[in-house]
């Protein structure tokens, strides 16, 4: 699939700011299923200094700063992507029982499997507590092939939890989430991490976008769409297959991405610190526009 | 007491000796740094031992006292955090040396710097290639869960920059006589500063014993110091800019800081000091933003840019790690070198050297298994009574195991068993003992050694010598001091005598003279002013309490007129007591209400608040007064913060006039000692403004809202204000107000009236840099000519008629004095904003803590 993604942040301040350090990560990463045009970045007002680099994970950062007094910054950053529908994985592949991929993460020294013992580890966002440990177990008897268990595990999150956009914010704890069964995307990324870490295995955040359809008979709407989280987990010496809870999937050609990491900390979209400005509104608007003609894009 | 080598047999004693070494109660086992057995000397102790022999137990003590003395006066101080507060500990020093010989500190320094050399090239790995990581030399969660390696780092060193610049290593010698690495410091590794002092203060306390002494000298290790700095700025080498980062004075060692600073001539800034633009550091001063090329760095990595690292900071600089990604700027020791310090790196450095170095590691750790690795995890639990249990996590506590009882040491081992990446054990090994002083007796306690290397060349070159201190083996140096703990001056000895050289009095390159003081920074000015506002203040409060007491002891004694005291205690702001039933009931409650102002710790007017805000804004800009000011602030600090028991009346007033000579004395030498430039200005200002405010206060309390008017309540105006001999010797008659308001409101040559302190506030503004060179009058120019101007054009003549209870008078006087005040209550603020304004505090844009 061909998209345009456009992604629009606009902060409105009650007061002056008169100098702000920014860092986002806003332009999506190549991946071998994913192709992208060079992004068209539009700041306003127009930074002093910006910097492109690649962060620790390998996504693209754009640093930014702006040295004038203002009232409101609008960052648009409009990309085209081609989404491949192969990825490494899918429903029927076969995988190892998932204590023996417990095991070679543990003990295999390949370079590869030895890197993705970090997302092993507790991050921020996701601490691990016994709890994500006993609510993952029915889906984990032994012997069972990782992918199958991760499936199930997928698809319980997805049957158990109830999408409520206005039950969580970013802060919201995730022995809460699991407690009271509901939350949004963000959250139920993290629960799933937390299982899978919390059994052995490595497991990471990925932030992107959503193709979302019109309602049957209705046009779509610009703007109407939101950036997506899923996660995936490491296949021992076999790579990283990618997991949707929140639409019982795994990610295929409709899912655009953006960044990975431990957690939502290390991906946010658009982070700053400023001098001045009071307080603040936020508005974000994401645009997921099938292309009409085919984009001609060229693998880097 | 004979030395070991010069017999044949090295542990034969013998030779009858002084009674302070023959009964150096030398231990049983362990090693001993002076003695090799019971009375028998190691030879490089024989000089050092001679002398403490000839000295004896009586003096050193006495000598003792002075080094106390001489580290109080200098204000060394090792403040502890959550003191509420905020009294600083006591630096303590043991007269006696440590001593080491050349040859023995040539192997150690060897060990040290080849240490140094493989940290930081673990370091260039690490935030790089990471081959330690994925080629199995170290494991990924010894990494990844220590909190010290902050991923944002990754690649953020221009290619070939060094990491780790300076670097602090504590050891220890086990009873095998070998010496072993207890841990290395890379954040802020304190304790070279200590160094100097007490090496210093000893050869001050000591000077028979230092003066030829064959020590190497620790200058040139500062110099090098000083170099490697300067070769870090990649612009303008000839004169880099050079400050140090601190925390501020909350810090247990700004006292270092402040030190450091000094000593390698940095201005010494805070994180909100500085600025970054265009993608470089500048340090915000009174004349603009000044660009900044190499930052000494003494906040701990993670809190040093909310950015990228912490968010929650708000000791960092925003931006700052972008800015040293673009090599404009160079810290030492760079972002994310704090890594170094987890302790869990002991247990893999042998294999590690190998590795990366192709050498053998030369310095050992101390014997540590990482619970990680299970076999290692066995070893540990399996050995539980013996071992200390540390966590790689910081601010954890560590575990005793030989001190848990069974079930402790069962709790332990779950915790371990729960996430034992996060554990290791270490082997405890009794320390090496030396000769402290205590009650004049020489006495063996265990030290430990803080040795510190600094990157020189393509290597890095060990002080020759560092700080020694008396120790129980498990605490940090952190630990150590804030429990009182006492340091050592550690020698290493040289061939010959050598010279005492200071660095302090040595330049550096070409001198670019500059005298205008506008790279000032502006929160060192923002200080300086509270600092003359509050010094100002608690001389006022002191005078009116030094009076107050004085008339309530005239009237114990003589039965005087006390009714001007319930004026006074209004000028005080202290509500005046109910009326009592007896004379001595109202002594009491009066007596009551005044010596709270000099007792409570809380009360909000009282001197030990105003002087908490004065110690407080004088740590900030410590290096910005002379020494002997500091003294003095100490004395007083000393003298306020501690007042004596069942404190009296007459005793409170002795001690309210020794207080008036330390503030006067203060005062007096930042007036001498500190060029009128542009700090001093605004300590000048901060003065003149809080008192010509008092002033305006009294001439109101005196005039138009006293409650006893007269002949007694004047008086008592004219001696707050010292003035009263002077106007004895101009007017030679009795008091009279139109007299005193001429003597005090405009005589604008006596510095006690208002009309002088206006006229020396509007000079002092007049000279302050505007930061945007404006040509018209700043806002606080335009108030003080406003005061003064309302002031030199006051009707005189309607004042005349004061004395005769003229309400036409006393309104024409309130209404002067509250139009002199108005403008003057908004200067303060204008300052602010002129001057200080910079010091707004950055925040982020979504709070990020999960």
């Amino acid at each position: 699939m061909r998209y345009t993604i456009t992604h629009r942040t606009l902060y409105q301040y009650s007061s002056g700011v008169a100098l702000c350090h920014n860092e986002a990560r806003l332009l999506p990463r190549e991946t071998p299923w994913q192709l992208c045009r060079p992004s068209q970045t539009r700041i306003k007002p127009r930074p002093a200094l910006s910097v492109e680099r690649r962060d620790f994970f390998g996504n693209r950062i754009l640093y930014f700063a702006i040295q004038d007094v203002h009232w409101r910054l609008e960052v648009t950053v409009a990309t085209e992507v081609r989404v491949l529908d192969e990825r490494p994985f899918d429903e029927s592949s076969l995988s190892p029982p998932w204590e023996h991929a417990c095991q070679m993460l543990r003990e295999d020294p390949d370079p590869e499997i030895i890197e993705a013992r970090l997302f092993g580890l507790d991050s921020p966002f996701v601490v691990v507590r016994p709890t994500f440990r006993d609510y993952a177990e029915p889906s984990f008897p032994p012997g069972r092939p990782l992918l199958e268990a991760v499936a199930d595990l997928n698809q319980r999150i997805y049957r158990e939890f109830k999408y409520d956009p206005h039950f969580t914010t970013v802060a919201t704890p995730l022995d809460e989430v699991l407690r009271e069964r509901r939350g949004v995307c963000q959250d139920f990324a993290h629960l799933a991490i937390a299982c899978l870490r919390a059994l052995g295995l490595a497991a990471r955040y990925v932030s992107g976008y959503l193709e979302t359809l019109p309602p049957p008979g209705q046009p779509r709407l610009v703007g109407a769409d939101a950036s997506h989280a899923w996660l995936a987990v490491y296949v021992p010496g076999a790579g990283w297959a990618e997991f949707d809870p929140t639409n019982n999937c795994m990610p295929k050609e409709k899912h655009v991405t953006l960044a990975w990491g431990r957690d939502y900390g290390d991906v946010a979209p658009l982070r700053g610190v400023m001098t001045g400005g009071g307080s603040h509104s936020l508005k974000v608007a994401v645009d997921v526009e099938p292309s009409p003609e085919p984009v001609k894009l060229k693998p880097s | 007491m004979i030395e070991a080598a010069s017999l044949a047999d090295p542990h034969v004693s013998s030779a009858p000796g002084d009674a302070l070494l023959d009964d150096y109660p030398v231990p049983a086992s362990g090693y001993d740094e002076m003695c090799a057995a019971p009375g028998v000397l190691r030879p490089h102790w024989r000089d050092l031992a001679r002398f403490l022999g000839e000295t004896g137990g009586e003096e050193l003590e006495r000598r003792h006292t002075e080094v106390q003395r001489l580290l109080q006066a200098d204000g060394v101080t090792y403040n502890s955090y959550g003191d509420p507060h905020g009294a600083p500990w006591r630096w303590r020093v043991d007269p006696v040396p440590l001593l080491m010989t050349g040859e023995e500190w040539s192997v150690l320094a060897a060990g040290m710097e080849q240490r140094s050399r493989l940290l930081n090239a673990l370091l260039a790995d690490l935030y790089d290639q990471r081959l330690a990581l994925r080629q199995g030399w170290l494991p990924p969660e010894l990494i990844y869960a220590y909190p010290g390696f902050l991923h944002p780092c990754h690649r953020a060193l221009p290619a070939g920059s060094r990491w780790l610049i300076f670097h602090g290593i504590d050891l220890a010698r086990g009873p095998d006589g070998a010496f072993r690495v207890y841990g290395d410091r890379a954040q802020s590794p304190s304790g070279a500063g200590y160094t100097l002092e007490n090496r210093i203060i000893l050869a001050r306390a000591l000077p028979m014993l230092y003066r030829d002494a064959p020590l190497r000298r620790l200058a040139s290790f500062l110099e090098t110091e000083r170099a490697t700095l300067a070769k870090l700025a990649r612009h303008h080498p000839e004169n880099p800019h050079m400050v140090l980062l601190t925390p501020g004075p909350n810090s247990p060692v700004y006292f270092e800081h402040a030190y450091l600073a000094n000593y390698l001539s940095l201005s010494l800034v805070e994180g909100e000091d500085l600025v970054v633009r265009d993608g470089r550091v500048w340090l915000k001063t009174l004349g603009g933003l000044r660009p900044v090329d190499v930052i000494l760095r003494r906040v701990a990595d993670a809190y040093c840019d909310p950015l990228e690292l912490r968010g929650d900071s708000l000791l960092g600089v925003p931006g700052l790690l972008q800015a040293a990604r673009g090599g404009h700027v160079a810290l030492a020791n760079a972002l994310g070198s704090g890594f170094i310090e987890n302790p869990g790196l002991a247990a893999f450095l042998p294999p590690l050297c190998r590795q990366l170095l192709g050498e053998d590691l030369k310095l050992p750790s101390l014997p540590t298994w990482w619970c990680g690795h299970p076999g290692d995890r066995s070893y540990v639990l399996a050995n539980l009574e013996r071992l200390v249990i540390r966590s790689i996590l910081p601010n954890q506590p560590h575990w005793d195991g030989s001190r848990l009882d069974a079930a402790a040491r069962a709790q332990l081992a779950d915790r371990i068993q729960a996430a034992p990446h996060l554990y290791v054990g270490q082997e405890t090994l009794p320390l090496s003992t030396a000769p402290v002083l205590e009650d004049g007796q020489l006495t063996p306690r265990p030290v430990m050694l803080r040795g510190f290397t600094v990157a020189d060349g393509d290597g890095y070159r060990a002080m020759p010598g560092g700080l020694a201190r008396v120790s129980s083996g498990l605490d940090t140096l952190q630990a150590a001091m804030q429990q009182g703990g006492i340091s050592k001056d550690w020698w290493v000895l040289a061939p010959t005598p050598q010279k005492h050289v200071s660095l302090l009095r040595q330049s550096y390159g070409p001198i670019f003279v500059t005298r205008d003081g506008s790279d000032l920074p502006s929160r060192v000015a923002d200080n300086l002013y509270w600092l003359g506002r509050y010094s100002e203040r608690l001389d006022g409060t002191a005078r009116l309490l030094r009076e107050a007491f004085g008339r309530l002891l005239e009237w114990e004694q003589d039965n005087t007129d006390e009714r001007c005291l319930d004026d006074l205690l209004d000028a005080l702001d202290i509500p005046v007591p109910p009326v009592a039933e007896s004379p001595r009931a109202r002594f009491f409650s009066l007596r009551q209400a005044l010596l709270a102002l000099i007792v409570d710790a809380d009360h909000a007017d009282g001197l030990r608040i105003i002087l908490d805000g004065m110690l407080r804004t004088g740590r900030a800009v410590r290096n910005h007064l002379g020494d002997d000011s500091w003294r003095l602030l100490n004395r007083l600090q000393q003298q306020i913060q501690e007042p004596p028991e069942g404190l009296g009346a007459r005793q409170a007033r002795e001690l309210l006039e020794e207080d008036l000579m330390l503030i006067a004395g203060f005062c007096g030498l930042n007036n001498e000692t500190m060029p009128h430039h542009q700090g001093w200005l605004f300590l000048d200002i901060g003065r003149y403004l809080e008192r010509v405010l008092r002033t305006l206060d009294l001439f109101h309390l005196a005039f138009i809202t006293a409650r006893n008017p007269g002949v007694p309540l004047w008086e008592v105006v004219l001696t707050i204000t010292d003035n009263l001999t002077a106007y004895r010797r101009r007017y030679r008659s009795a008091l009279h107000p139109t007299a005193i308001i001429d003597l005090l409101l405009f005589d604008e040559d006596n510095p006690r009236s208002v009309g002088y302190q206006l006229r020396r506030l509007q000079r002092n503004i007049g000279r302050l840099q505007q930061p945007d060179h404006s040509p018209y009058r700043s806002a606080e120019e335009r108030l003080i000519l406003e005061a003064l101007a309302t002031l030199q054009l006051a009707d005189i003549a309607a004042l005349a008629t004061l004395s005769q209870d003229s309400t036409r008078s006393s309104t024409e006087l309130s209404r002067l004095l509250e139009a002199v005040e108005k403008p003057l209550l908004g200067l303060s603020d204008a300052l602010t904003h002129s001057h200080f304004s910079h010091a707004e505090v950055p925040r982020q844009l979504i709070a990020m803590r999960p």
